[in-house]
């Protein structure tokens, strides 16, 4: 469980996080969203006690992280993957950590089994890859054991398998009662990863809901009509006052009602369909609707250009590790 | 790669305490070469000069055996060598700064000054440990020009062991003086330069201009005070005031050092909680 109170950083005049509040509750994998810049890692390290709050205070398991007295044991922390030193192998690294807690040689062990880094462990970290390098990092957070687990950007740099590794562990810490905080910024990684969402916008809370609402919330989804009475029917559906696009002779985009909707209408007023296609709102869009406006450096028009890719969006996770 | 360990993991977190810290920074001291590389030429520093020290005054002072302390020459390497363990002391922190490993240190002990010092303890044993060891060989290395001096190193005069465990000791100390300034730079580059910068300019300066404040602050800078615990007692002057500048002595001087070092640690452990890591 992680609780920020009004939690607040600033560098100078800059504001990285403002004011924010949420809870991140055990047992779910709470994804942590927003563009870069957004203040998701600079909340992270707040969390962990890395950075001093300008003002607010975040609790992890009922107490701020430097009260408890075995920290490693109760929280888990990705930060990110260049937390090591670059001449130290894996091994030593992960022994020295343990170290502090009386952990094992037994524990360090099996945490280097269970990231498979057994054949690179006594490697000097310096020549690992980014996704060996994120691999080390999780081994690092789960050495304790802990009841709550933070990983910044975790499936950055890694292949395919890594991702989809990444996604079942998570899901399994989840399940287990832990609770688990991970960001990132690709929308359809969180979609396929995560129970909850909080969405970050320069340093704002922008929405903090299921999954399943983040995508409701998206304004509505658009039908695709195909009907050789085109007019007709788009006067029927202006009445009933959807929102209509003619894309072509014979062809409406529609918002504001649902495909039942019109279907019923074209039925009651005799109007042949040949096409009846609900769009669905992926994540990724809602998400763009959310943060628009709030993204640092924004390309000329974001939104347009996820309308006319929403059909491939539902691909995009699947291809995202691939494309790697 | 499989996640059923997880259901059966090894329950055996316990409490961070200061002896587990410094178990964990001993780990961390003997597994990078940095600290490998350091160590062997303090070692080689040390053996070698000494030997070469000895070696030559067989020749140059074959007439005056007694021109210097015997115990003077098993560590008269120290003023090299300490050039090299500053560097370790440096580095050992830096070098998480700059690698990043200062976070993984940081949310392992958020309390971050039990760290700082226990990191600061262990950089301090080792030198002491690795110099006490080097002096040792040191010893033997001169035992054979000593031989042909006629010479030999009293061990019931008080100033031999000064000398033999003051060596140790002072360099262990001056690592921790550079330790310190690494701690509060965080850059590897800007604290050796200061660092060596004042064991090789400041110093030398302040003792060679016979400008009278620069006469009065000399004595009290960290190197030239500490190493007073090294001159052989025919080159002390006895602790003194004469005319407003002070001479320390060997234990005196040594003290001041000590100050710096507490005074420069204290500052990176107030700092180091205030800072963002």
């Amino acid at each position: 469980m992680i609780e920020a109170t009004h939690l607040t950083k600033r560098y100078g005049s800059k504001t990285a996080v403002d004011d924010v509040t949420f809870t991140v509750q055990p047992g779910l994998v709470t994804g942590f969203l927003g563009p870069n810049g957004a203040g998701k890692s600079t909340t992270m390290r707040m969390i962990v006690g890395l950075d001093r709050p300008t003002q607010g205070r975040v609790r992890v398991n009922g107490r701020s992280y430097a009260e408890h007295r075995a920290p490693l044991g109760e929280v888990g922390t990705l930060l990110d993957a260049k937390a090591v030193h670059t001449g130290r192998s894996a091994y030593n690294h992960l022994h020295a950590m343990a170290a502090t807690h009386g952990i094992g040689t037994k524990r360090v062990k099996e945490v280097i089994e269970m990231t498979g880094l057994e054949s690179v462990a006594r490697k000097r970290v310096g020549g690992f890859s980014l996704g060996m390098g994120q691999r080390l990092g999780i081994a690092a957070a789960l050495l304790g054991d802990p009841q709550t687990l933070i990983l910044d950007e975790p499936v950055n740099g890694l292949d395919p398998e890594g991702v989809l590794w990444v996604r079942k562990l998570v899901r399994h810490l989840a399940s287990q009662g832990r609770t688990v905080f991970l960001s990132s910024h690709l929308m359809s990684e969180m979609a396929l990863t995560a129970d909850h969402i909080i969405v970050v916008g320069r340093g704002k809370v922008i929405a903090d809901a299921p999954v399943a609402d983040i995508i409701a919330r998206g304004k509505g989804g658009s039908v695709r009509v195909r009907t050789p009475q085109a007019g007709q029917l788009e006067d029927l559906l202006r009445r009933a006052s959807a929102i209509v696009t003619q894309a072509d002779h014979d062809l409406l985009e529609v918002t504001g009602a649902p495909s039942a909707q019109i279907g019923e209408l074209a039925a009651g007023a005799g109007i042949v369909l040949h096409e009846l296609v609900p769009t669905k709102v992926s994540l990724e869009e809602a998400y763009m609707q959310l943060t628009v406006g709030e993204v640092e450096y924004q390309s000329e028009n974001p939104l347009g250009h996820v309308a006319q890719d929403t059909a491939s969006l539902t691909g995009v996770g699947q291809t995202e590790g691939a494309l790697r | 790669m499989t996640t059923a360990t997880l259901t059966a993991p090894t329950r055996s977190v316990k409490p961070v305490t200061f002896p587990r810290i410094v178990t964990s920074e001993w780990i961390k001291l003997r597994t990078v070469r940095a600290t490998v590389w350091t160590l062997s030429v303090t070692v080689a520093v040390m053996v070698g000069l000494a030997a070469l020290g000895a070696w030559s005054s067989t020749s140059f002072f074959a007439d005056e055996p007694n021109a210097f302390a015997p115990a003077s020459f098993p560590i008269g390497g120290w003023y090299f060598a300490q050039l090299v363990v500053v560097v370790l002391g440096v580095l050992s922190v830096t070098g998480e700064y700059s690698t990043g490993m200062i976070r993984s240190t940081f949310a392992a002990v958020p309390t971050r000054v039990p760290a700082l010092l226990a990191k600061a303890l262990t950089v301090f044993g080792v030198v002491l440990a690795t110099a006490t060891v080097a002096v040792g060989l040191s010893w033997l290395a001169t035992l054979p020009f000593l031989g042909q001096m006629g010479v030999s190193i009293d061990l019931a005069s008080a100033e031999t062991w000064r000398l033999l465990l003051g060596a140790p000791l002072y360099l262990a100390t001056i690592t921790v003086l550079a330790f310190a300034a690494g701690a509060l730079i965080r850059h590897s580059a800007g604290a050796l330069a200061l660092i060596l910068g004042l064991l090789l300019v400041i110093e030398n300066v302040f003792a060679a201009i016979a400008w009278r404040p620069l006469q009065v602050i000399a004595p009290f800078l960290p190197a030239r005070a500490g190493s007073t615990l090294l001159v052989e007692d025919n080159f002390l002057g006895g602790a003194s005031v004469v005319d407003g500048i002070v001479t320390l002595g060997p234990w005196q001087g040594y003290g001041v050092l000590t100050a710096w070092v507490v005074v420069l640690l204290g500052a990176a452990c107030v700092l180091v909680r205030r800072r963002d890591a």
